[in-house]
């Protein structure tokens, strides 16, 4: 079988598994609730392997190496990090509470979970607005690298690279929702996980092991072996942060913890999600192995498709493209979900007043699941570079925005809603303009976002009227309606 | 310099990882513990 045969094969079967699990779960799906978070009943490696994958798009696995291959082994540490923050911390701190507190409030979405705590319709707009228009952008963004992947890996046209994905993770997202997005992600955890340590393993077999890549690497710069190396701190610790803490206001990734079945199943879920993501170094590694094996590179993103024709056979190429895609898809269907959640729920229904029923909620769901899909789709074909400018910010502007409302409103009974709404709107025009302004000091605009979004919901909170005390016993299971 | 001649800085990266694991794993059974315990 010649190499393009072996390609397409692998593809087809993968494609094929992908649209069979779509069309299993469509059988399952028979409420809103069920589209958008899968009934609440998803078990914990389910949960936690499709968290890893929602995680890691393609672009982290191409990006991570070429940031490998650029800066040297320092950015094993943004993979450190993803483990520890990005995982292990961010289920220990975020998922009892989220899961406990969602459940009570009876939301299924992050802009629906900040309108119930603070009794904010203001808060559910402008995160629905900024969820559904920056997770698009970051969607334009996947497609974008996945198609690049086709391209570079298979000599498929962009084009077709970028449609044949799009138009397979809209049609199984809109048949099977929130169900379908899990189980393929589920399966594409396992993909990523085997094409990574594959190439991995194949790349320090190549460069003779980890002692010769790194005395090779430190013949070439001392600065590729040593942290923070040729990058230096500013700009190693804020890329870090944004890639890990960044996660907790990402509502792909906050929403497993309202889906998994049970507080107890978190616990499996933590190790399991924590062991799988011990995968984020990988890309690191490989990238800075390439730049050991092929030096003078024009562009370090080329880095890992480079090294994978010359380390790995046909099978084995194949099997990582397969990675990469999934990498890909995995995250494009997570945010997907997400993004006609915002739309039907938070805008249509709550935002705007429309009661629907259930069957007309699952149907406009997938509607809109469609129509979000093909919005990413037609604008990835043809990117704008304003586009890709605001595809790099779109995590520190979600994350910004997002991440104190959520983390104070499980633990902090003070925050009040003008501390939220200051802090959502402070955060997130302080990422903006700080990244307009081309990241000065070489810092994310994700730091100085969090950092005012931090004082004004702190302050605000103190200067500002609080939450009826029964009010916050619902909240928090107190009251005399969850003790019986 | 480290194992793997890695400096121990760089080194600490794996470190931190692994550790995450077991962070994950003693919070597991401290929180089934005092379940159990309730």
């Amino acid at each position: 079988m010649d190499e393009r045969a072996i390609y397409i094969f692998v593809l087809v079967v993968y494609m094929g598994l992908l649209a069979a699990v779509g069309i299993l779960t469509s059988r399952r799906l028979k409420s809103a609730e069920d589209f958008h978070i899968g009934g609440r009943r998803i078990g914990p490696w389910v949960t936690a392997l499709s968290y890893v994958a929602a995680y890691f798009s393609s672009v982290l696995i191409i990006g991570g190496g070429g940031f490998g291959y650029q800066y040297g082994m320092a950015t094993l540490w943004i993979g450190a990090v993803n483990v520890l923050v990005g995982c292990a911390l961010a289920w220990i701190v975020l998922g009892k509470r989220v899961r406990e507190f969602t459940s009570r409030l009876g939301t299924m979405s992050v802009p629906g979970f900040l309108a119930e705590r603070f009794r904010a319709k203001e808060a559910r707009i402008l995160s629905a607005v900024v969820v559904s228009v920056f997770l698009i952008i970051y969607n334009v963004s996947i497609l974008q690298g996945m198609g690049r992947a086709f391209e570079v890996l298979m000599g498929i046209p962009y084009t077709y690279g970028v449609l044949l994905s799009g138009l397979i993770i809209i049609a199984y997202v809109s048949l099977g929702g929130y169900l379908a997005v899990v189980w393929t992600g589920f399966f594409q955890a396992w993909v990523m996980g085997v094409g990574l340590i594959l190439l991995a393993v194949a790349a320090l077999q190549a460069v003779g092991g980890l002692t010769a890549a790194n005395v090779a690497l430190a013949a070439v710069d001392p600065g590729l072996v040593e942290t923070p190396g040729v990058w230096g701190w500013p700009g190693l610790v804020s890329y870090s942060l944004i890639v890990s803490f960044g996660a907790w206001g990402m509502p792909q990734l906050v929403v497993r913890f309202y889906s998994i079945k049970s507080v107890s199943a978190l616990r499996v879920g933590a190790v399991v999600a924590t062991i799988g993501g011990a995968m984020a170094l990988l890309p690191y590694l490989t990238g800075a192995i390439a730049r050991v094996l092929h030096p003078g590179l024009a562009n370090p993103d080329l880095a890992i498709p480079t090294l994978t024709q010359y380390v790995l056979s046909p099978w084995g190429a194949a099997i990582f493209l397969a990675a990469v895609i999934a990498a890909g898809m995995s995250t494009f269907a997570s945010v997907l979900i997400i993004a006609s959640t915002a739309v039907v729920r938070d805008f249509y229904q709550k935002g705007l007043g429309k009661p629907l029923s259930e069957e007309h909620a699952v149907h406009y769901s997938r509607l809109s699941s469609v129509v979000v899909g093909l919005i990413s789709l037609l604008i990835a074909l043809r990117p704008p570079a304003m586009i890709l400018v605001l595809a790099a910010f779109a995590w520190a502007a979600i994350a910004s925005t997002c991440l104190w409302p959520i983390l104070f409103g499980i633990y902090w009974k003070g925050v009040t809603r003008g501390g939220v709404l200051a802090s959502m709107v402070g955060g997130l025009t302080t990422s903006l303009a700080w990244m307009g302004l081309h990241s000065p000091f070489g810092v994310h605009g994700f730091i100085p976002g969090i950092a005012v979004g931090f004082i004004l919901i702190v302050v605000l909170s103190r200067l500002t009227p609080k939450l009826p005390s029964e009010h916050l016993a619902h909240v928090w299971g107190t009251d005399k309606k969850a003790r019986d | 310099m480290g194992p793997f001649a890695t400096p121990w800085l760089t080194f600490l990266a794996w470190f931190v990882a692994a550790a995450s694991v077991l962070v994950a794993a003693g919070w597991a059974v401290f929180a089934f513990r005092r379940k159990k315990g309730s």
